[in-house]
């Protein structure tokens, strides 16, 4: 079994100096290490900066199709998107030919491996970044230095290419990156007559303001929810829950993979529990139904990536005129640690041409312009590289402004192969403190039991 | 006596003739037979048997998706597979599970499909109508059918927590049927018979068209009830028609796995998770093709004890 340690906090913190740096505000404190991770890799990057690819260089003279995995065409917000990215890329790559892959984003993984059973394997896939042990494990991902130009890695930055490493190769490359964050209404803060721009640091003071917001109803009359947090049966809720138990300081998974469940594991869970019982948390919701309620006004505060604001936006055009980003609370002897989310390109190796023609292809993704892009017509994020450094559009983003430590304050998380099983059973935790109202012990030995089945 | 010897003797000799004709016409027959269920036979045999021998194998094996796309074959590994299921206490829940489910959907499936059925097969007016619009659900795919009722439980917004809302006075304004692990296995239930009851009830509707008027006249004439011409006579003549109504729900049930996965994933706290859910999650989520045809196996050995018993009950309830 391999298993590899994310350690992503010094390049986070690289990327969070940029934005902290433009948003000022009492996380400053926070970026502290940005400019040591930016100066190690700028030398690299500056070198890198403006030079071609060897792959983007090559021409491709002869007539080469390959085959893009992207579950994103299929959603709303996304899919004009990657269809005009695809439309400009055919226009200045006449030779190569983009087939694409797409199935419901619960289903890629599955239909991507499929075909790869039957010899049909795609060469670039569009996914999370918890999917590469799953796709290194079927041995479908193939090594990025394989197949994606020396210059476009190295300009990746280092702890964020960590992040996709198993036993030393990187086998994916961020598009972009984003820690579980919390979103707000400032609406609704007004309207319980708290700050809208003193949004709670800790727990503690989020229970202190919560009442108030939960007291709230909509103009229709409808029930407001003061704190989302995702527990239904779906990996990226266990995402999102692990978030949390890092939250408080705690772990689920020590460095070789063993379940290590500790004092900030067990506040967290607690933390579940006093959530529910005193009803600020929507019940058994996914990111899609808090993302809901929150674009309806029916929810003060919710843990989401930052790419989960298209989703508010898709349902309200207006939630920008709301919205604002806080970093994750601090919770028991936590500092508010996160987990580090990222939309990630995994490669695979099918022969030279068309690896050529995949590189070229990655390499139109990750440029300057289609991040830009993206960050300004889709979804606000963190870029990957560490040439996008001063993205106008990442310095400027009012909702990313509030968010802008977390971005450098995440905790590692232990690659494993069954890491999405093991997030489905934080989930039914979290479901046996809420909505089955089991004991917090109980329910955490209950998961010791279960989790050991997922993780041997 | 010579002459009754020789006639003997011919007689034998006609039928040996007629016995060797016989042979080779029955022998023609039944190559021609065995041509026409030739290619049933292969699809079947290429299809379902081989499939099925073929994860059995695999229970027994280290098998996972590498395995499949490198070409490599599994490793036995001494019930590894088996073991694991049985100590960490999914299995057992799940069974439980899945035979709470077939029974209740089975039940109330024959039940509210039967009543339906003589409804339709009435003299009232618009059953046509009905018939023709009654099949809707049963058209529409079972994903689709479940999203369409997890809009009607969504707990802020949906359909019944308004009606719930309502009937309660406002009393109750947080009902949410699937988010509870006590009622989401009713949720999900409620979703496939809406799906499944269209079907049973046509089929029932075809059985009762077929039950002999003269009997039923012949009853009326001796001063039996309606109760009395259901039970004796109805059921009787249509119990064809049931036992294959049934043996079809009960496997189909058994199968159920598009409600519970768009539905409920198998939560909240495990209260929906059956073997089918359970089976998904150890080949497709943890990517344990092993492990996966273990609960298959199961699966699937459970349901043939299920049928063989069901047929065997009934196996002597026939109308003569």
């Amino acid at each position: 079994m391999f298993m590899r340690k994310r350690t992503l906090a010094l390049a986070m913190a690289a990327v969070m100096g940029l934005t902290t740096a433009c948003s000022g505000g009492s996380q400053s404190a926070q970026t502290t290490a940005a400019p040591t991770a930016a100066e190690t890799t700028a030398k690299a990057a500056a070198e890198s900066k403006g030079e071609e690819s060897k792959a983007a260089e090559a021409e491709i003279t002869e007539p080469v199709t390959i085959k893009f995995a992207n579950y994103a065409l299929l959603e709303a917000g996304y899919d004009a998107y990657w269809n005009q990215l695809l439309d400009e890329f055919k226009k200045q790559n006449p030779n190569i030919t983009v087939e694409l892959v797409t199935a419901p984003y619960g289903e890629i993984v599955n239909t991507v491996v499929n075909m790869a059973g039957g010899g049909d394997m795609v060469d670039l896939m569009y996914g999370e970044l918890d999917w590469i042990p799953t796709m290194v494990e079927a041995g479908m991902a193939a090594p990025v230095g394989d197949v994606l130009s020396e210059e476009l890695v190295a300009d990746i930055y280092p702890n964020i290419l960590d992040a996709c490493k198993i036993d030393g190769e990187a086998y994916g490359v961020p598009m972009y990156v984003s820690p579980f964050l919390m979103y707000y209404n400032k609406d609704l803060f007004e309207k319980a007559g708290l700050d809208p721009n003193t949004p709670p640091t800790t727990y503690d003071e989020m229970l202190e303001i919560a009442p108030k917001l939960a007291a709230l109803t909509t103009d229709d009359g409808n029930k407001v929810y003061a704190f989302g947090l995702t527990t239904a049966s779906v990996p990226v809720s266990g995402a999102c829950l692990t978030s949390s138990i890092h939250n408080f300081g705690g772990t689920v998974l020590d460095a070789d993979g063993n379940l290590a469940i500790d004092q900030g594991f067990k506040d967290a869970v607690s933390m579940w529990k006093t959530l529910h019982d005193k009803g600020y948390n929507p019940e058994n919701s996914k990111l899609k139904d808090l993302r809901n309620l929150f674009a309806l006004g029916q929810l003060a505060m919710y843990y989401d990536q930052s790419w989960g604001f298209n989703g508010v936006k898709s349902i309200n055009p207006d939630a920008a005129d709301f919205i604002a980003s806080a970093a994750p609370l601090k919770g028991g002897n936590g500092n508010g640690e996160s987990v580090l989310q990222a939309g990630t390109l995994m490669v695979m190796n099918n022969g030279d041409a068309r690896k050529a023609a995949t590189a070229k292809l990655v390499d139109y993704i990750l440029s300057e312009e289609k991040i830009s892009q993206y960050f300004e017509t889709v979804t606000p994020a963190y870029p990957s590289r560490q040439s996008m450094e001063d993205l106008e559009v990442v310095k400027n983003s009012a909702i990313l402004a509030g968010a802008a430590g977390a971005v450098g304050n995440v905790k590692p998380v232990t690659f494993i192969p069954t890491l999405s099983d093991l997030n489905l059973e934080i989930c039914t935790l979290a479901q046996a403190v809420t909505v089955s109202g089991t004991d917090v012990d109980k329910a955490i030995v209950d998961f010791e039991t279960a989790a050991k089945g997922v993780i041997e | 006596m010579n002459k009754e010897k020789e006639l003997v003797q011919l007689m034998e000799k006609k039928a040996s003739i007629g016995r060797f004709h016989m042979t080779a016409r029955e022998r023609n027959d039944r190559v021609f037979a065995g041509a026409l269920l030739l290619p049933s036979v292969l699809i079947t045999v290429i299809f379902i048997l081989v499939p099925v021998v073929d994860s059995v194998i695999k229970s027994f094996l280290n098998y996972k998706v590498k395995n499949i796309i490198s070409g490599k074959p599994g490793e036995w590994n001494n019930f590894a597979n088996y073991i694991k299921l049985f100590q960490n206490g999914k299995l057992g829940m799940a069974i439980v599970h899945t035979l709470l489910f077939v029974a209740a959907v089975v039940i109330a499936q024959f039940l509210l499909g039967m009543a339906l059925a003589l409804i339709l097969n009435s003299d009232i007016r618009f059953t046509r109508f009905v018939r023709s619009i009654m099949m809707a659900p049963w058209v529409v795919p079972t994903i689709i059918s479940g999203l369409i009722w997890m809009w009607l439980y969504q707990p802020q917004y949906g359909l019944l927590k308004y009606l719930i809302g309502l009937v309660t006075g406002g009393k109750v304004s947080d009902f949410a049927i699937l988010n509870n692990p006590s009622t989401a296995m009713l949720g999900i239930t409620i979703a496939a018979l809406w799906k499944q009851i269209p079907l049973t009830t046509l089929l029932l509707v075809s059985g009762l068209t077929n039950v002999p008027g003269d009997l039923l006249e012949a009853a009326t004439i001796d001063g039996a009830g309606s109760v009395k011409k259901f039970l004796y006579i109805t059921v009787p003549s249509i119990m064809s028609v049931i036992k294959i109504t049934v043996s079809m729900s009960i496997i189909e049930n058994f199968k159920q796995f598009p409600l519970f996965w768009t539905m409920t994933g198998g939560g909240p706290d495990n209260a929906t998770t059956t073997l089918a859910i359970l089976s998904y999650r150890e080949a497709f989520v943890s990517n344990n093709l092993g492990s996966g045809a273990a609960v298959t196996t199961v699966w699937m050995l459970l349901m043939i004890v299920v049928v063989f018993v069901y047929n065997r009950v009934f196996k002597d309830v026939d109308m003569n």
